[in-house]
């Protein structure tokens, strides 16, 4: 049980910074994602805190100590590793039980924790098992094990669910939701995958290029991102980004797209501080606030207007049908039965109340 | 009943077309492998069946005749006090050989694996002694040592401050230190490069993971290091070890098995009693012991080696 502080850190190899001072707070017990793409820093930050990199500037603190020195056996830290980093010549009972054992725990102890992880992950039949005779799902459950019988009062995972098939991926990371519920220990995730981000997190940090683009609630990041890579890093398919220029009349404001052939009105409630007449702007619309029209006339703060559809791949539940709007290609995610084959016309609703305005040249939102 | 049409082999109407180019054919093949049938079958199969002849007969160039003797050419070997002492003397070299080559070996791979400026030309310096004829490694080790006109006993002598006369290739037992001496800097290497390619191939993930756990630095090489080369290490044991039996040439060089008798290996004794005494109906019976001994070690360490991973 922990509270992580991290302060100004910085991680330098030779002349390139993998993190770029950067400042963090986790509380106690909380579920945090950390999320961005690869080469974003987000593995480094995370073996700084294991105390498996040295840090080059800056401060890390585990419950209240300073631990920027101290070994990562010294922690008190568990971590759960991409490739499951199991002790393949040892059963999966004596691989869950070796840190205590070589911490000097007496032999009764062990076995009842081992006894009670194994239970808790349920692996208990596999205990005699050896790493290269189980599913690559159970070895995640041994690794899982290992740390949990430590009872650290930090989790690490370093992109545990990366080698698993897709289905797996989907059971393991209920699994690990679940774990989280049941002994609510800070826990920190590393992942590439969005959709595992918002899934499991209390609070995703997204990285990019060693510092924090944007830290959150997930819904939070998800509807309000601050930046454009925010926005179309999280959610799939990505959110369409249509750039136009600020119209700003008498009666509202609207978007002229592209070189000027469709204008899209501007919900009247929509605030635009500071941004004047004629400003090149990014209009971003997620697939889901696009669908088709059914009323007689579009709903307050949506566009009506007219699609071919260029591409359509149906999920089942859901279709998504591409389209293009003043040039550029947009993803719609319809109903399954909208939209029968491509090359199909029908008439859309964008619903405006929820796209994002971003400034074109910062790529900030407005 | 289609299915099993196409699973048979295509009519034999294309056969019948090329009848003499397929027998040619088959003529071919037979003529391609025949060069290398006839050479293992002259100086392979032929010598080892003559040699099971000549086991059971006088062959030796002092007594004429090749009357059938039974036994007799095996009870005068394993009567032999110096045959059982250079069975003794093969088995001591070995050993120490091999047990002070895998553990250097061990210690230098272990610093290698680390990496660090200048690794690559240390490694490639540390491997020359391999590709040294192990003749010429004799003859260097006995110059350095020999007595009174090698360096080594001069240099001891300014490091002890008074004089060393130390006879390494006459006096025991400096020779058989001078012998290992040579072997160890030869055939160090050979553990070094098999055992750094095993330490390399461990994922550095179980390290970090045991580092998290509290694991020290001895149970790590215990638990983790040692059963992830384990493989490597009898590999490279058997291969060393198989070649450490027959030693016999920096014993040729350095020594000549002397003083007297006393750094007799097996191959060096067998040769004596062969080709410098022509006893060879003897050496035929002993080379026959000392095959089957062999085989013993040989069939122990290939089963291990080829024993899939424990269960």
């Amino acid at each position: 049980m922990a509270e992580v502080k991290i302060k100004r850190l910085h991680k330098r190899y030779g002349n390139f910074e993998a993190v770029r001072g950067i400042d963090l707070d986790i509380p106690d017990g909380e579920f945090t994602v950390l999320v961005g793409p690869s080469g974003c820093g987000k593995s480094t930050l995370l073996r700084t805190i294991a105390g498996l990199e040295q840090i080059s500037g800056g401060e890390i603190q585990i419950g209240g100590d300073v631990v920027n020195d101290m070994r990562p056996r010294d922690r008190d830290v568990a971590m759960v590793f991409q490739d499951y980093a199991l002790y393949p010549h040892m059963t999966v009972g004596k691989n869950i039980g070796f840190g205590l054992k070589a911490r000097k725990m007496p032999p009764a102890e062990i076995a009842s924790r081992v006894s009670g992880a194994a239970q808790m992950l349920g692996i208990t039949s596999l205990m005699d098992r050896y790493p290269r005779q189980i599913s690559g799902g159970q070895r995640q459950r041994v690794a899982i094990g290992r740390a949990i019988v430590r009872n650290p009062r930090l989790f690490l995972f370093d992109e545990p669910l990366s080698n698993l098939d897709a289905q797996l991926r989907d059971e393991m990371r209920g699994e690990i939701k679940r774990l989280h519920q049941e002994i609510s220990t800070t826990m920190i995730y590393v992942t590439h995958d969005q959709i595992e981000a918002m899934t499991l997190a209390d609070r995703i940090v997204l990285m990019r290029d060693g510092v924090i683009e944007q830290e959150g609630a997930p819904l939070d990041l998800f509807e309000r991102p601050a930046t454009m890579f925010v926005a179309g890093f999280l959610g799939s398919p990505k959110m369409t980004f249509l750039p136009g220029r600020l119209a700003r009349g008498g009666d509202g404001a609207a978007i002229v797209l592209g070189e000027g052939s469709t204008t899209v009105p501007l919900p009247a409630d929509r605030a635009l501080d500071g941004i004047g007449d004629g400003a090149p702007v990014v209009l971003g619309v997620r697939p889901e606030h696009v669908m088709r029209a059914r009323e007689d006339a579009a709903m307050p703060g949506h566009v009506r207007m007219q699609a071919t559809i260029d591409l359509l791949q149906p999920t089942g539940s859901r279709s998504y049908a591409t389209f293009r709007i003043a040039g550029t290609p947009i993803v719609a995610e319809l109903e399954a039965h909208d939209v029968s084959r491509p090359g199909e016309a029908i008439e859309v609703d964008l619903n405006l109340n929820r796209a994002a305005l971003f400034d074109a040249a910062t790529e900030r939102a407005i | 009943m289609a299915d099993v049409a196409l699973g048979e082999t295509p009519p034999s109407i294309p056969r019948r077309n090329l009848p003499s180019a397929s027998r040619s054919d088959r003529r071919f093949k037979w003529l391609l492998v025949a060069p290398a049938a006839l050479l293992i079958l002259a100086i392979s199969i032929y010598p080892l069946i003559f040699s099971i002849w000549v086991l059971f007969v006088n062959y030796d160039f002092q007594i004429p005749g090749h009357a059938f003797v039974g036994l007799k050419n095996f009870e005068q070997v394993v009567s032999d006090p110096v045959a059982r002492y250079s069975l003794l003397v093969t088995v001591v070299l070995t050993v120490s050989n091999v047990l002070i080559e895998l553990l250097l070996g061990l210690a230098v791979a272990m610093v290698m694996a680390r990496s660090f400026r200048g690794r690559g030309l240390i490694i490639s310096i540390l491997i020359v002694p391999l590709f040294i004829s192990p003749v010429v490694v004799g003859q260097a080790w006995a110059l350095l040592l020999q007595r009174p006109f090698g360096p080594t006993n001069y240099l001891l002598g300014q490091l002890l401050g008074q004089e060393v006369t130390i006879g390494w290739l006459t006096q025991f037992p400096y020779n058989f230190i001078a012998l290992v001496l040579a072997d160890v800097w030869q055939w160090t290497p050979f553990m070094f490069v098999i055992l750094l390619a095993g330490l390399t191939a461990i994922p550095p993930h179980v390290y970090e993971a045991a580092e998290l756990d509290g694991v020290g630095a001895w149970q790590t090489f215990w638990h983790i290091t040692i059963p992830y080369i384990s493989p490597m290490i009898l590999l490279a044991v058997t291969f060393r070890l198989l070649d450490a039996i027959r030693l016999f040439d920096t014993i040729f060089i350095m020594t000549g098995g002397g003083p007297g008798t006393q750094t007799y290996t097996a191959s060096f004794y067998l040769y004596t009693i062969g080709f410098a005494q022509f006893h060879l109906s003897r050496a035929t019976a002993g080379s026959w012991i000392f095959l089957i001994l062999t085989l013993l070690v040989i069939i122990f360490l290939v089963r291990r080696l080829l024993k899939p991973e424990a269960n």
